[in-house]
């Protein structure tokens, strides 16, 4: 039950938590994959396909940059669209989050 | 499984695709490995993280199919989408054989009146007027346009309804995406 819950819970945040990563910082996929594995424990090799919906959806566009180490990197950033997406889907997650926390404050 | 093994069965999971898509997905992949041997994790290890390739492609390649289905609404992506699900193992086909049979002979029913509808209508209107209809040519123009309109009509709602049909067997398969699960769904 509780990890029923959980996956659905993850499900619903996953987009919000790459454009929280990416307003802060432009990132490359690998990069965010450890952040989201380490910190809501998601599966690493979703990431991908979430990237290029996130691509197509035009919430975020790509750029290459040279490695010092190995291959040129593929750098993701978020564009107007994007940062848009992300103000106002933060809105509506902290709403909900409080709404959910004040009914939860209630009981045992 | 090392590096190799995991694309190489990736790859042959894969094949079906478009070659540009099937590069693009297993450049991403590959990557992934170099990245994580450079921070000094095991192939083995990374691999094991990332799931059943088999399983990992055969979602990738269904995704595909979904994809292009709500790009473009034709019958050739529809049954695309259809097999994509059934590929999934979502539906058991067992169940689902006498399902599709009844809903198949509902909609060929169908079919057959709006066509039937269409041609009869059409005809009774164009020719209706000089064969001595019953009530006059004028009777026969407006009555063959009846069963034209009601034709049109049939054929449009069975149109709607096929695609209303296929969209659920979609949502349907998403449903049972187990790698793929929290990053696909679009979000409401």
């Amino acid at each position: 039950m509780v990890e029923a819950v959980q996956v659905q819970l993850k499900k619903g945040v996953l987009e919000l938590c790459v454009l929280a990563l990416l307003s802060r910082a432009d990132s490359y996929a690998y990069e965010i994959a450890s952040r989201l594995a380490e910190g809501i424990d998601m599966g690493e090799g979703t990431i991908y396909p979430l990237m290029r919906r996130m691509q197509d959806d035009g919430l975020v566009e790509t750029y290459l940059v040279e490695s010092p180490s190995g291959p040129s990197r593929k750098y993701y950033r978020l564009t107007e669209a994007g940062k848009q997406s992300f103000t106002s889907q933060k809105a509506a997650w902290s709403a909900f989050a409080k709404a959910v926390n004040d009914i939860l404050g209630d009981a045992q | 499984m090392t590096r190799d093994a995991f694309i190489a069965r990736l790859r042959a999971g894969l094949r079906g695709l478009p070659a540009a898509k099937i590069a693009d997905i297993v450049a991403d992949y590959d990557t992934h490995f170099a990245e994580a041997a450079a921070a000094g994790r095991k192939e083995e290890d990374v691999a094991a993280a990332l799931g059943d390739p088999d399983r990992l492609a055969l979602e990738l390649r269904a995704e595909a199919g979904l994809q292009r289905w709500e790009e473009q609404r034709n019958p050739s992506a529809a049954a695309q989408a259809v097999f994509a699900v059934l590929g999934l193992g979502a539906i058991d086909l067992i169940i689902l054989l006498p399902i599709l049979m009844w809903v198949l002979g509902v909609l060929l029913g169908w079919l057959a009146i709006a066509v039937a509808g269409t041609i009869g209508g059409a005809g009774v209107m164009v020719a209706g007027p000089f064969l001595g209809f019953p009530g006059g040519p004028a009777a026969a123009i407006f009555a063959g346009l009846g069963l034209l309109g009601g034709g049109v009509a049939a054929g449009a709602s069975l149109t709607l309804v096929c695609i209303g049909l296929v969209n659920l067997l979609v949502w349907y398969g998403r449903l049972h995406y187990r790698l793929l699960k929290p990053a696909i769904d679009p979000q409401v």
